[in-house]
C-alpha cells in the first residue's frame, strides 16, 4: 500500500473512533434522567430492572446513580419514561454512527 | 422555591469574557433557565451587549491569581452562597457552552450539592487523566449545583477556609499547581466536609474541549474545533472550551 493512502486511512479511522467514542459519550450523558427528585441512568441495566420487579412488585426500591434508595410507587410511568429516554439517545447516536459509515 | 443559573464574568486586560458570557447566555436561556444572575464589575458590565432580562451583582473581584502568565480573575467562586439570589442555583462557568438541555434536570432533583468528578477530552487524548497523582479525588467545578441550607453553608464555608490556607491544603494533598483553581479548592473542601468520605456527585463526565483546539465555528446547537489540522464538530452537546479564543469567534 501508498505510504500516503496509508496515513490517509489512519487518520481517517482515528477521527472516526474519537467521533464515535464522543457520540457515545453524548448518549450516556443524554441518557441520565430526573424522577422523584433523584437521578437515574436509563441505560439497558435500570430498565431491565425496573421491568422485572414490576412483574411481581406494586411499589419497589431502586438506588439512584449515586446509590441512594428511592421507592417506585408508579412503576410503569418510571418504565416509560427510562424507555422512552433510553431510545432517544440511542437513536441519536444511530444517526452520528451512520455518518461514519458513510465516510468508510 | 426559586431556581437560576449564577455566572462570574471578569474581563481582564488579555480576554474580553463578556464576549464568551454573552454567548453562554444565550444558550442558557434556551436550555438551561430564564432566571440568570451574573457576577461581574461594572468595568466589564458597560462592555456587555444588552442580553434580556439578567441579574446582576456587582463585586470588585480578587486578583493576583494567574494562568499562562496572565490574569485569571476566577477566585471568587466561594462566594456564589451569598450572591446567588436562588434556593436552588445551578452555577456555570462562562466557558461552558449548554448546546443541551442535560443540565436542566439536575434542578428538579432533591440533591442539595452536586458537582462533577470527570471530564471527557473531546480530542480523545484523555488529557484530564493527569490529575490522578493528587491525593484526593478531583473534582470539576465547572459546573456546581446548590440548594440553600445549613449542611451547604457549611460546605461553602469550608471552601473558603481551605482558600484561606491554600498553600497549606495544596502541599498536603499533593497539588502542584502554583495558581489556585476552582476545581482544587471544592475537591479539598469537600474531602474535609464529608469527613473523607465520597459524596453524591453528577454522574456523567463533562465535554471538554483541551486548550490547544481552536473553536473555528459555534451556532446554537453546536461548535467546530480545528485540531493538528483536523476539524471536528459536535451538536445538541454540551462542551466546556478551555482555549479564551473562543471569545473572537
Amino acid at each position: 500500500m501508498d505510504i500516503n493512502e496509508l496515513k490517509r486511512q489512519s487518520d481517517l479511522s482515528y477521527d472516526t473512533a474519537v467521533a464515535k467514542r464522543n457520540a457515545l459519550e453524548k448518549a450516556r450523558s443524554r441518557q441520565v434522567m430526573a424522577y422523584n427528585g433523584h437521578l437515574f441512568r436509563a441505560d439497558a441495566d435500570t430498565i431491565c430492572l425496573v421491568r422485572t420487579l414490576k412483574e411481581s412488585l406494586d411499589t419497589f426500591c431502586v438506588l439512584d446513580t449515586n446509590h441512594n434508595p428511592v421507592e417506585i410507587t408508579n412503576p410503569a410511568e418510571f418504565l416509560g419514561r427510562l424507555i422512552e429516554r433510553n431510545q432517544e439517545s440511542l437513536n441519536a447516536y444511530k444517526q452520528i454512527y451512520q455518518t461514519f459509515t458513510r465516510k468508510g | 422555591m426559586s431556581i437560576g443559573v449564577l455566572l462570574f464574568c471578569f474581563d481582564t486586560e488579555h480576554t474580553r469574557y463578556h464576549r464568551i458570557l454573552e454567548r453562554c447566555v444565550r444558550l442558557v436561556r434556551k436550555n438551561i433557565s430564564d432566571e440568570i444572575t451574573v457576577i461581574t464589575d461594572f468595568h466589564t458590565y458597560q462592555r456587555m451587549s444588552p442580553m434580556g432580562h439578567i441579574n446582576y451583582r456587582f463585586i470588585e473581584p480578587e486578583l493576583g491569581n494567574k494562568k499562562d502568565g496572565q490574569e485569571w480573575r476566577n477566585v471568587d467562586r466561594h462566594m456564589a452562597y451569598e450572591l446567588s439570589p436562588y434556593d436552588t442555583t445551578l452555577v456555570m462557568d462562562i466557558d461552558y457552552f449548554c448546546f443541551s438541555d442535560n443540565l436542566r434536570q439536575l434542578l428538579q432533583t432533591e440533591h442539595d450539592f452536586l458537582v462533577p468528578d470527570t471530564a471527557h477530552d473531546l480530542t480523545g487524548r484523555n488529557t484530564f487523566d493527569q490529575r490522578r497523582w493528587s491525593m484526593i479525588p478531583m473534582v470539576w467545578a465547572t459546573v456546581l449545583l446548590f440548594k440553600k441550607n445549613d449542611r451547604v453553608r457549611k460546605i461553602f464555608d469550608t471552601v473558603k477556609y481551605v482558600k484561606q490556607h491554600y498553600s497549606y491544603f495544596a502541599e498536603m494533598y499533593r497539588i502542584y499547581a502554583r495558581n489556585l483553581r476552582n476545581d482544587y479548592l471544592f475537591a479539598m473542601a469537600l474531602q474535609q466536609i464529608n469527613g473523607f468520605t465520597g459524596y453524591d456527585k453528577m454522574p456523567f463526565a463533562l465535554p471538554t474541549l483541551p486548550p490547544d483546539c481552536e473553536v473555528v465555528k459555534m451556532t446554537d446547537t453546536g461548535l467546530a474545533w480545528k485540531h493538528n489540522d483536523q476539524i471536528s464538530c459536535v451538536e445538541h452537546q454540551d462542551v466546556h472550551v478551555l482555549n479564551k479564543e473562543v471569545a473572537d469567534v
